[in-house]
């Protein structure tokens, strides 16, 4: 569903992205792992054209989402790829209702009817029906990341990438982000994430990818990759991640 | 001189206050704000349009936005009053009054001031605004209608406050091309009383004064009220109490 062939991304005179190969089927949760500075938000901001590359192609449904297209044809395919920030940016002057009501409405030309019904089902969804009205300012973290994940899926995407989601948030409230990013798991979503909850990757994942230099150096499931890494720097990284 | 004053301004009020009108054109305090409030509005969406062209990608709506604001910044008031003047009778072939020189003129040099004002008030957001919007598939003219306008120009307003105030200390420089405003009835009147300069420039100073000095306060109220606001409820009260103990 989601191919990387070729890609490399070059920042200046440094290359944030080597020569990545990796494919994401559909329904599949790839959780996108390594040190910082590693490429992993990069990676995943290449996906939906935040970031541009320098050669290669990224395929999304099989299509080339850094071809050459015109500028509906881009925001059409966004529309289509659920995004997920580590700072959240939720619309500050919007409430929590019309932060996911304005793009159905204004992108997809949904009647604003409909597009609140369907606001209201998300936000119960992701268990805050009763802060419809709240703004972003009014939220805890956890709720505006919840906020934000549901705003993401009022474009119904068949895919959803998560750039760190829960590495803003007090420790208390990541557990309700990974909640709902789980339960989107079990629905069968195909999704890309990338966090340091290891033992969210754990129980989520169908396979990890291991970053580091801009070059995905290992990937394989959670059990083969948390039980018996192969190569010396995830080895590195995971006994240090334990030893913290 | 108190005396002198209150029987200037006895005398003379309504001048003060619209000039000769009905008798000849509106001016006086009543042609003070509505040159500086028509300066203001009618420059408000031409700053938004050069402000837009000035962040954009394409050289050709940067140049010259660009361009314009550079060069009415690095020039007096005053100079484009004179350019107005006696420029646009000559484009427009017809004879141009004083008033609608005066517009003109505060619209190029506010339009110019406030786009730096919009530039800043979009500039200053968090770029995961922008990119929030377009990652949900908005062109990047809908995330600036729906998305980013409406928090910057929110964040602009006491500063465009602050700008309305400034022009209508600008618009006494329409006295020099006859525009009957506030300090040319003033004028008028001194011309008239030739023994009283004092007080008469006293009385409008101090209407200057109090009309500036109102919406200063009406700024800082505002400015304080956005502040709150984005604060969150009950979180502005809280923070200023810790910093103050």
């Amino acid at each position: 569903m989601i191919r990387f062939q070729d890609v490399n991304k070059w920042f200046g005179d440094y290359r944030a992205l080597v020569d990545i190969n990796a494919n994401v089927d559909r329904g599949e949760v790839v959780v996108v792992c390594g040190p910082s500075g590693s490429g992993k938000s990069t990676l995943i901001r290449t996906v939906n054209r935040l970031e541009e590359i320098r050669s290669g192609a990224i395929l999304f449904e099989g299509r080339n989402v850094h071809a050459k297209m015109s500028g509906a044809e881009l925001n059409k395919l966004r529309s289509r790829i659920g995004f997920v920030f580590q700072s959240f940016n939720l619309f500050p002057h919007l409430s929590a209702l019309d932060n996911i009501i304005l793009s159905p409405h204004r992108v997809n030309g949904l009647g604003r009817a409909a597009a609140r019904d369907r606001a209201m089902a998300l936000l119960d969804r992701v268990g805050l029906a009763n802060r419809a009205h709240s703004f972003p300012a009014q939220l805890s973290g956890g709720q505006q990341q919840r906020v934000a994940i549901a705003r993401a899926l009022a474009m119904e995407p068949p895919a959803m990438l998560f750039d760190e989601p829960t590495s803003a948030l007090d420790p208390e409230m990541v557990g309700e982000v990974l909640a709902v990013i789980r339960g989107l798991a079990q629905d069968g979503m195909t999704m890309m994430c990338v966090t340091h909850e290891m033992s969210f990757a754990r129980d989520v994942a169908d396979r990890v990818w291991f970053m580091d230099a801009g070059r995905i150096l290992e990937t394989g499931t959670p059990d083969a990759f948390f039980g018996a890494p192969q190569h010396p720097r995830a080895q590195r990284f995971l006994s240090d991640l334990r030893s913290r | 001189m108190l005396q002198g004053a209150i029987s200037i301004i006895s005398e003379n009020w309504l001048l003060l206050l619209v000039g000769q009108y009905p008798n000849g054109p509106l001016g006086g305090i009543a042609a003070t704000l509505m040159l500086s409030v028509l300066g203001i509005v009618l420059a408000f969406p031409l700053s938004v349009l050069i402000a837009l062209a000035r962040i954009s990608r394409w050289r050709l709506l940067r140049a010259p936005a660009t361009a314009l604001v550079y060069l009415v910044r690095g020039v007096p008031l005053l100079m484009i009053i004179f350019w107005v003047y006696f420029l646009f009778p000559l484009l427009l072939g017809a004879n141009v009054p004083g008033f609608a020189t005066m517009v003109c003129t505060l619209v190029i040099y506010e339009g110019a001031f406030l786009s730096e004002v919009v530039r800043a008030g979009i500039q200053s957001l968090p770029a995961g605004q922008m990119d929030a919007a377009r990652a949900l598939g908005h062109s990047y003219p809908r995330a600036m209608r729906y998305v980013i306008l409406p928090q910057a120009l929110y964040n602009m307003l006491p500063a465009i406050l602050s700008q309305f105030i400034s022009t209508i200390k600008e618009t006494t420089l329409g006295y020099v091309i006859n525009v009957p405003e506030l300090t040319f009835a003033a004028s008028q009147i001194n011309n008239r009383l030739l023994t009283k300069p004092f007080e008469v420039f006293l009385i409008l100073a101090l209407t200057y004064y109090v009309v500036c000095f109102g919406l200063t306060a009406a700024a800082t109220w505002l400015e304080r009220r956005i502040a709150t606001r984005r604060a969150g409820p009950g979180a502005a009260p809280l923070a200023i109490m810790e910093t103050a103990g």
